[in-house]
C-alpha cells in the first residue's frame, strides 16, 4: 500500500511538474529566413524565456549582435512551428543593437490556442532589416545540455514535444 | 538530392516578359567600368566558369548567370543584392573566400554579360541601381560563342583548386599474389577487408574488428596520411582488400596503396579533371581481380586491381550530354549496377543499370521515372513524358544475396516543388521511392513510395540498410525529412516510421500504410510565394550514412537540423533547357537553440531512441560502428570523434586540416586494426548550407586527404 501511494504521490508530482514545465517557454532568437543579400543585415543572437498564467504572458529576454538598431519587437503566429506568419501583439525593447525585451500581454482564446502548439514566435526589426532581423519561436522550455553532451532518448523534438502537431492515425 | 543554390537561381523562360519590357532601358551606363568588366572576367573563368559554363549558360543544376532566366531572378533586384549575394555564397561551398575586388570585378563581368554598358565610375558594392535598369539579358557575341564545356573537361579550371593534370596511368602496378575476391568474400566478408561501400551487402557500416575499443580509443594516433586530388567534391571512402586500399580520388583518380603504410602501388587518372560540384566518387568496388569505378562523366571502368590498367570501359549513358553519377557501384551476383545522375532538363529518364562485371556488357536498366502507358505512369497528374524528370540514384543500393534483390532509393521528382512541376500530390513514381530489383534481370520486385507529392527538395534517396529481427527481414531508411523508416524488404510492406529531427511539412502518417499526410498550407501552394519547410533541403539527413551495430541492435544517424522559406517557380514546360526551379532563405531549426548537429542513435527493434546529442557544426561523413563499442564520425568544424556506441559519450577527438567528409572505414593488416577517413571539401546541400549560416567556424578551402589512425605499438 504504501509503494502504491508513494507511486500516486509521485505520478501527481510528475503532473504537477510536467504541468508547470509547460507554462515556461523559451527560445533563441537567431536570424530570420535569409538569402545571401539579406546576410550581412540579419546577423545576431538573443534569448527570451516567456511565463503564462491564465491568459497572461510575460516575456523577457535579451538581444545582441545586430547590425543596426532596433526599431520593434513583436509577437507573431503562424500555421506551424517555424511556419511565419502575421503579427498579433507588441512587446517592449531597450537598446539598439543589443538590449532588452519584455512585455506582458493578454492572449485570445486563438492566440493562446496557437501559444500552445508552438506556432507563436517573438521577431525583432531593425533599421536595416525592417521585415524582420532576429526571430525565435517560443516552445516548451527545454534546457541545452551543451554541445557534444548525450541525454538519453531523442531530445527535444517540438513536433513530437509540443501536442497538436503531429497525429499517427 | 540537388541543394538549392542559395541564392543565385534562375526563373523559367516563362518569366521572360521582363526581360523584353526592361530592354528598352539598356541605354543606362552601369555601375562599372569596363576595365573591371575585363579583370572580372578571367576572375570568373577562374572560379565561377567550372559550374556555370564560360558562357554563362549553366550547366546541369548550376543556373544560367546571362540571359532571359538570369534577368527574370535578379532583374527585380539590385546590383548590390546580387553582388551581396555571391560575395556571400560564391564560389559554391566557399563563400567569401575570394578578396573584394575579385566580387566586385565578377559582378561587373556578368552584369556586362548580360548586356549591360560599362560606366566611368567603378563598382565600390554599394550601387542600388536594379539591374534591369542596366541590362537587358543580349549575351555578347563573344560571350555567347564561347564553347559550352561538358561537366568536368580537362583544363577548364576546379571547382576549388583542380590542378591542371596529365590524365592517364601515371604508375602501373606490380602487385603479386593478389587473391580475387569472390561472391562468398562479398556475402561474408573478412573484418580485416572493407570490400563494400558500406562495410557488407547489408549497409550497416560496421566493423567487426575490436583490437581498438571504448576503454583505448583515447590513445589513438595517426599511422600514415595521403594527400588525394584537390577540386571538386571529396566524399569518398576507401576501399580494402587482403593490405590493399584502393582509393577514388576527384577527377576520377583511382589509386592503390599499400594498406599499411600508404605507399603508392599504382595509378590511373582517368579523368576529366574534376569541375563541379557533383565530382564526388562515393565508392569504389571490388571482384575478382578487377577494381570497378563509375567516373562522373557517366563511364563504368574496370581496372585490373594488380595494375590499375583499364580493363573495360563503357557508357552508362548518352556521352557528352552532361550526364553524371556519384553515387558509386555494387557489385551483386557477378554484375556491376550502378545508378545515374543529373538526367533533368534532356532524355533519357535516369536509370538503374547492370553490366556484366568480366566483360563489362549491359545486362539490365530499369528506369526510374515511369513513362505514360507504363505501371506508374499514371501517377504524374499528365505531365508529359519529356518534362518528367528526378528519381536520380545519389547512393549505390544495397544487397540481400538470399532474396537475390538489390534495393535503391530514388530523388525526387522534378521540379521541386509541387505547383511548379503541376503535378499536384501525385505520387509521381518512382521518385522518391524504395525499389527492389532482381539482380539479375532488373525487374521489380516491388516499391514504396516513401514521400508521395513531395515537395521541397527532401529526397529518400539515401542509404537502405538490411536487418532482420527474428525471422522478419526488414529494410531500413531515412531521408531529407528526417524520418526513419522500417518495411518489409521482402513485400514491401510499411511496419514503422520514426521522426528523429524536427519537421513541419507533414503533420501526421497512416500507421497502416505509411502515408504522410502534408501540412495544410503547404498543399495550398502557389508558385512565386514562400513556404516553410523544416528540415531545408540540406535534409534532416543527407548522404552521410548511418551505421548499424547489431550486438546492440543500434542504428546511429548523422542528423542536420535547419529549416528554410523556398520558393517555388513557373517552370517552362519543355525539355533542352535548364530547368531552373527556385529559391531559399534559410534558418535555424526551431528548437535546436543554433545548433546544426545532432548524432542520435535508435533500437531498430522497437525503433525507441536510446541517446542523442546536438553541437553546433553538422556532420559531413557517415558513421562507422565497430565491435570495440565505438563509433565513428567526423564533422564540418574538422573534428574527428569517436563516441561510445551504447552512450553516444564522446571518447576521443582529433582535429583534422580542413573539414572532415566522407566514409570512414576500419580494416586489419599484420595484426594491427586501422580506421581511414577522409577530409573533403565541395559538395552539395550539407556542404554549402553551414558555409551559409555558420559565420563562425572556418576551415581552408584546399586540404583534401586521406588520414589513417591505429593504436600505438606499444600501449600505454
Amino acid at each position: 500500500m504504501l509503494r502504491l501511494l508513494t507511486l500516486a504521490a509521485a505520478a501527481l508530482m510528475g503532473a504537477f511538474a510536467a504541468a508547470n514545465a509547460a507554462d515556461i517557454y523559451a527560445s533563441r532568437l537567431t536570424a530570420v529566413a535569409y538569402d545571401g543579400a539579406m546576410r550581412a543585415n540579419v546577423q545576431g543572437d538573443g534569448h527570451v524565456s516567456a511565463s503564462l498564467d491564465g491568459r497572461t504572458l510575460t516575456v523577457k529576454g535579451d538581444f545582441t549582435g545586430l547590425p543596426s538598431a532596433a526599431t520593434g519587437v513583436r509577437l507573431y503566429s503562424g500555421p506551424g512551428i517555424g511556419v511565419p506568419g502575421g503579427a498579433i501583439l507588441d512587446l517592449q525593447f531597450s537598446g539598439q543593437t543589443e538590449g532588452t525585451v519584455s512585455g506582458t500581454v493578454s492572449l485570445s482564446s486563438t492566440q493562446l490556442a496557437a501559444l500552445k502548439r508552438g506556432h507563436v514566435y517573438i521577431q525583432i526589426n531593425s533599421q536595416k532589416a525592417p521585415d524582420g532581423n532576429l526571430w525565435g519561436w517560443l516552445l516548451p522550455d527545454h534546457p541545452f545540455p551543451g554541445p557534444d553532451v548525450p541525454v538519453a532518448g531523442q531530445g527535444f523534438l517540438p513536433q513530437l514535444d509540443v501536442p497538436g502537431n503531429w497525429t499517427e492515425k | 538530392m540537388r541543394e538549392l543554390r542559395v541564392t543565385i537561381v534562375a526563373a523559367g523562360l516563362a518569366a521572360a516578359g521582363l526581360w523584353i519590357a526592361d530592354s528598352v532601358a539598356q541605354t543606362t551606363q552601369a555601375p562599372f567600368t569596363a576595365a573591371q568588366a575585363q579583370a572580372g572576367r578571367a576572375a570568373y573563368a577562374t572560379s565561377c566558369a567550372s559550374c556555370h559554363q564560360a558562357n554563362l549558360a549553366g550547366s546541369g543544376e548550376q543556373p544560367p548567370l546571362a540571359g532571359s532566366s538570369f534577368m527574370a531572378t535578379w532583374g527585380r533586384r539590385s546590383v548590390k543584392d546580387f553582388y551581396e549575394d555571391i560575395r556571400a555564397n560564391m564560389p559554391y561551398g566557399r563563400g567569401g573566400s575570394l578578396d573584394t575586388p575579385a566580387y566586385q570585378n565578377i559582378t561587373a563581368f556578368i552584369l556586362s554579360a548580360n548586356g549591360a554598358k560599362p560606366g566611368s565610375k567603378p563598382f565600390d558594392g554599394t550601387s542600388t541601381t536594379l539591374i534591369s535598369a542596366v541590362a537587358s539579358g543580349q549575351v555578347p557575341a563573344d560571350i555567347a560563342r564561347t564553347a559550352r564545356r561538358g561537366g568536368g573537361d580537362e583544363g577548364e579550371g576546379g571547382g576549388g583548386r583542380a590542378a591542371a593534370m596529365r590524365l592517364g596511368q601515371t604508375l602501373v602496378g606490380k602487385i603479386r599474389n593478389y587473391a580475387p575476391v569472390t561472391d562468398a568474400m562479398l556475402v561474408n566478408p573478412d573484418p580485416k577487408d572493407w570490400l563494400i561501400y558500406r562495410g557488407n551487402y547489408q549497409g550497416w557500416s560496421h566493423s567487426g574488428l575490436s583490437q581498438i575499443n571504448d576503454r583505448n580509443v583515447d590513445q589513438l594516433q595517426l599511422k600514415w596520411s595521403w594527400a588525394m586530388n584537390e577540386g571538386g567534391e571529396n566524399a569518398t571512402g576507401p576501399t580494402i582488400h587482403d593490405g590493399i586500399m584502393f582509393l577514388a580520388n576527384t577527377s576520377n583518380t583511382v589509386q592503390a596503396l599499400d594498406a599499411r603504410t600508404g605507399e603508392l602501388l599504382w595509378e590511373n587518372r582517368l579523368g576529366p579533371v574534376a569541375t563541379r560540384a557533383y565530382s564526388a566518387l562515393r565508392s569504389l568496388a571490388v571482384y575478382q581481380d578487377k577494381v570497378y569505378i563509375n567516373a562522373t562523366d557517366a563511364k563504368l571502368y574496370a581496372l585490373d586491381a594488380k595494375t590499375g590498367k583499364v580493363v573495360w570501359e563503357t557508357d552508362i549513358a548518352p556521352p557528352g550530354k552532361g550526364f553524371n553519377e556519384t553515387g558509386g557501384v555494387i557489385v551483386a551476383h557477378g554484375k556491376v549496377i550502378v545508378g545515374l545522375t543529373l538526367c533533368r532538363g534532356q532524355m533519357p529518364h535516369c536509370y538503374i543499370s547492370a553490366y556484366d562485371a568480366e566483360t563489362g556488357k549491359q545486362v539490365w536498366k530499369f528506369t526510374t521515372i515511369a513513362a505514360p502507358g507504363t505501371p506508374g505512369g499514371d501517377t504524374w497528374a499528365n505531365v508529359p513524358d519529356d518534362m518528367r524528370a528526378g528519381g536520380e540514384t545519389w547512393i549505390a543500393g544495397t544487397y540481400d544475396p538470399d532474396l537475390n534483390i538489390t534495393y535503391w532509393g530514388t530523388a525526387q521528382s522534378k521540379p521541386w516543388m509541387q505547383a511548379s512541376r503541376r503535378s499536384g500530390t501525385a505520387s509521381t513514381l518512382y521518385a522518391n521511392s524504395t525499389l527492389a530489383l532482381d539482380a539479375d534481370t532488373g525487374q521489380l520486385k516491388w516499391y514504396f513510395s516513401h514521400a508521395p507529392g513531395e515537395t521541397f527538395d527532401l529526397d529518400e534517396v539515401f542509404e537502405r540498410v538490411l536487418i532482420d529481427h527474428g525471422e522478419q527481414k526488414t529494410l531500413m531508411t531515412i531521408g531529407k525529412v528526417g524520418i526513419l523508416w522500417k518495411l518489409d524488404r521482402v513485400t514491401g510492406k510499411f511496419l514503422d516510421a520514426k521522426q528523429t529531427v524536427f519537421q513541419n511539412v507533414y503533420d501526421g502518417i497512416d500507421k497502416k500504410t505509411g502515408r504522410l499526410s502534408f501540412r495544410p498550407d503547404v498543399l495550398a501552394q502557389k508558385t512565386n510565394s514562400w513556404i516553410s519547410s523544416c528540415p531545408s533541403a540540406a535534409g534532416g539527413h543527407d548522404w552521410p550514412p548511418t551505421s548499424y551495430d547489431r550486438a546492440n541492435d543500434l542504428m546511429i544517424i548523422p542528423l542536420d537540423q535547419s529549416c528554410n522559406l523556398m520558393l517555388g517557380h513557373d517552370v517552362a514546360q519543355h525539355t533542352g533547357v535548364v530547368q531552373p526551379e527556385g529559391e531559399e532563405k534559410l534558418f535555424f531549426m526551431p528548437g535546436t537553440d543554433g545548433n546544426m548537429g545532432r548524432l542520435a542513435a535508435y533500437r531498430t527493434a522497437d525503433m525507441k531512441p536510446i541517446w542523442s546529442f546536438q553541437q553546433r557544426s553538422p556532420f559531413l561523413t557517415g558513421v562507422l560502428s565497430t565491435d570495440g563499442n565505438i563509433a565513428l564520425v567526423g564533422d564540418y568544424d574538422r573534428v574527428f570523434r569517436a563516441v561510445q556506441t551504447t552512450t553516444g559519450r564522446t571518447l576521443w577527438t582529433v582535429r583534422l586540416p580542413t573539414v572532415v567528409q566522407g566514409n570512414p572505414v576500419s580494416y586489419e593488416v599484420d595484426g594491427k586494426q586501422y580506421i581511414a577517413i577522409t577530409t573533403g571539401l565541395g559538395g552539395g546541400s550539407p556542404f554549402a548550407k553551414p558555409s551559409s549560416m555558420l559565420g563562425e567556424l572556418h576551415h581552408p578551402d584546399h586540404g583534401q586527404a586521406l588520414y589513417v589512425f591505429a593504436l600505438p605499438d606499444r600501449m600505454n
